[in-house]
């Protein structure tokens, strides 16, 4: 028993590690932080929301019908808060800006004769109109309260009358989409499309940073286990040609595999364009992706996997060891990951401003969320990505060049003179004490 | 005979702690030099300082006429070394980790030639088409010794050059320092293993806590402290510096 537990104590400091267990504290962080912003978004999903009904009717029965089915869902709502009425005649632009106004990113337009028609066993002409917001997966979900107050009218229209067809017609319902209308979809509905081909790029992106990554500290910490390093280094060659030749073929592999997995993506989402997804077609309300698209969407993954590798051969630098190279990469994981699931639940619009600074720091950010930016015509923050990326990329080659010109390569950090007089300082305190 | 090698008044600072204190010494062209000491006396640093690895917080390292600290490119192209259990490529064979090695110095007819030549030296038979992770330790050293002899450096740096080796492979491996020599090689060695220094090195310096303790050939140095070996000199010339004596 005892040599049981001799060697399952052996096990144990060699595996519970302060850096293991700090990578595992760090992702339950990790994960608490998303769920807790993931609750906060739905959360505000399903919060009342303001909602524009324009009458066009000469009767108020409609509006009085909206407003009880709208209080029914928001029990606790003051209804003149969330619901504002106006009269028609009210449509296109004037209709989005009026919405735009009051703060209403939904709205039902009331057909003229509605209430005469539908107690007339006649279809009455009721519709939504949504302002899309790109939001991740949430970001439309409170716009989708005007299409439930219409549904849950029609069918209480149907029961009421003994209808087999619809008491209203939604024919004119259209969502506000790059400066458009596109007729007869729903924010949710796009969302669903657009989700369904850009979901994979955050994923791809993190996938080829984690493993490109993970290449290149092992490689590190091999040659430094292996005292390769030591040897290539004292030959004739400058230090930044080494640097330049070691990132230029973990760049290449990454390109590589990055290129193969947007090849199969590509495929992928040209079977999307061509057919549809929750009966949206993408390319018919403008949101398509064209060959320059892919140009800028390939020089931020470049740009990326040149920043993720200038970061892993920095973090190489202090790996002793094969073994230990490995608990290094936590660091370029968790800044592959946070961008990931935050753009992937909760989209770039839909942040507060300081979670949005923070994002735009992480190189990673912009490859993740490119595609969805080109495809909404959001070029501002593709080309501020592509700048930022091209200087945080030139000053971690820069930095990268610098440490391999220094000591800590050969003698690791802990003998680096500040962290040998911060040892110092530390022991001689705790000896004062 | 000219120096290939000058250390001057060296220090090596890492914050507070002095790893290498002010050494002084200068190895002659062709000469076998051996740096001799304990662990952590100060030799690898010393060593890695002469092969551009580590910077020098004071003093001057001059190699071949070249200054360590400005001219770092033109001393690569001078020495060659071999740190202590040092490894190669294991993905690669013993002849492409030559090849690889030696495009640093080379190309086309000249880089084939090199190579062929190191072949011959490393002498591994057919292994050398082996992956080098197959190689025992022995086989290993003897490959890692050709690649440092590759270039014809002038001055060979070999850290621990034997440790780990049997008595065999370690025999083996100082007749060939020894061969090395004799065609006009300057060899620069460390070691703690003071009887194989004594049979190899035409002069050594002692080194203990950063500090070159005692200094001359291996004859000189028994005969000053009357001792029977270079261990008992040791011993002896540390219990010297600190004053025990």
């Amino acid at each position: 028993m005892n040599h049981l537990l001799n060697i399952t104590k052996k096990e144990l400091r060699e595996l519970l590690t302060p850096s293991s267990v700090a990578s595992v504290l760090v992702v339950v962080v990790l994960f608490a932080a998303l769920g807790s912003m993931m609750s906060g978004q739905t959360e505000s999903a399903m919060a009342p929301q303001k909602l524009l009904v324009v009458n066009n009717d000469s009767d108020d029965w409609a509006v009085s019908q909206i407003e009880s089915v709208y209080g029914a869902t928001y029990p606790d709502a003051d209804l003149s808060e969330y619901i504002t009425v106006v009269d028609g005649p009210l449509a296109g632009q004037d209709l989005v800006d009026r919405m735009v106004e009051v703060g209403a990113g939904s709205a039902i337009v009331i057909g003229e004769g509605f209430y005469s028609n539908v107690t007339s066993h006649r279809t009455g002409e009721m519709y939504a109109t949504y302002i899309y917001s790109s939001g991740g997966l949430f970001g439309n979900l409170s716009s989708a309260i005007a299409g439930s107050i219409i549904s849950s009218l029609n069918l209480a229209l149907m029961t009421d009358q003994g209808w087999t067809e619809p008491a209203i017609d939604t024919g004119a319902s259209a969502t506000y989409i790059n400066g458009d209308f596109a007729s007869g979809v729903t924010p949710t509905e796009i969302d669903s499309a657009v989700s369904s081909q850009n979901m994979m790029v955050p994923l791809i992106i993190m996938i080829v940073i984690v493993m490109i990554g993970s290449i290149v500290i092992s490689s590190m910490g091999n040659e430094k286990e292996n005292k390769t390093l030591e040897t290539l280094l004292t030959m004739p060659v400058k230090r930044t040609t080494i640097v330049t030749g070691k990132l230029l073929a973990a760049g290449i592999t990454g390109l590589v595999f990055g290129a193969a997995y947007m090849v199969g993506m590509m495929m992928y989402t040209n079977g999307i364009m061509s057919g549809t997804v929750s009966g949206v077609n993408l390319a018919d309300i403008g949101l398509t992706i064209d060959a320059f698209d892919w140009v800028l969407i390939l020089i931020q993954m470049f740009l990326a996997i040149l920043a993720a590798l200038g970061i892993c051969m920095i973090m190489g630098a202090f790996a002793k060891n094969y073994k230990s190279a490995q608990t290094l990469t936590l660091p370029i994981s968790v800044l592959a990951m946070i961008p990931m699931f935050v753009i992937m639940f909760m989209g770039w619009n839909g942040l507060p401003l300081v979670l949005q600074a923070v994002l735009f720091i992480i190189p990673f950010t912009h490859p993740m969320m490119v595609m969805t930016n080109l495809m909404f015509g959001d070029m501002t923050l593709v080309y501020a990505g592509i700048a930022y990326l091209a200087v945080f990329t030139v000053a971690v080659i820069l930095a990268t060049v610098r440490l391999y010109k220094s000591d800590i390569l050969i003698t690791g950090i802990s003998q680096n003179p500040y962290v040998v007089r911060m040892k110092a300082a530390f022991s001689g305190k705790k000896n004062a004490e | 005979m000219t120096d290939a090698l000058t250390v001057a008044d060296v220090r090596k600072v890492y914050g507070d702690r002095e790893a290498v204190r002010g050494i002084s010494f200068s190895v002659r062209e062709g000469e076998i030099f051996g740096l001799i000491g304990p662990n952590g006396a100060g030799k690898s640093t010393t060593l890695r300082m002469i092969s551009t690895l580590l910077r020098i917080s004071s003093g001057t390292i001059t190699v071949c006429g070249y200054d360590v600290a400005t001219e770092s490119d033109s001393v690569r192209s001078v020495i060659s070394y071999l740190p202590e259990d040092a490894g190669a490529y294991k993905d690669l064979t013993g002849r492409q980790y030559l090849r690889f090695m030696a495009g640093f110095f080379a190309d086309g007819e000249e880089l084939e030639a090199m190579v062929d030549r190191a072949i011959g030296f490393a002498d591994l038979g057919d292994r050398i088409d082996s992956k080098v992770d197959t190689y025992s330790k022995g086989m290993m050293r003897r490959l890692l010794i050709a690649r440092a002899m590759m270039p014809s450096p002038k001055l060979a740096i070999l850290d621990e050059v034997t440790s780990g080796l049997d008595v065999v492979n370690a025999y083996e491996i100082r007749e060939i320092i020894r061969d090395i020599a004799r065609h006009g090689v300057t060899v620069l060695l460390s070691s703690h293993n003071m009887s194989e220094v004594e049979l190899l090195c035409e002069r050594v310096a002692m080194i203990d806590g950063g500090r070159i303790v005692q200094m001359g050939t291996p004859e000189e140095l028994k005969r000053r402290f009357d001792a029977p070996n270079l261990e008992e000199v040791f011993i002896r010339a540390v219990r010297e510096a600190e004053g025990l004596v």
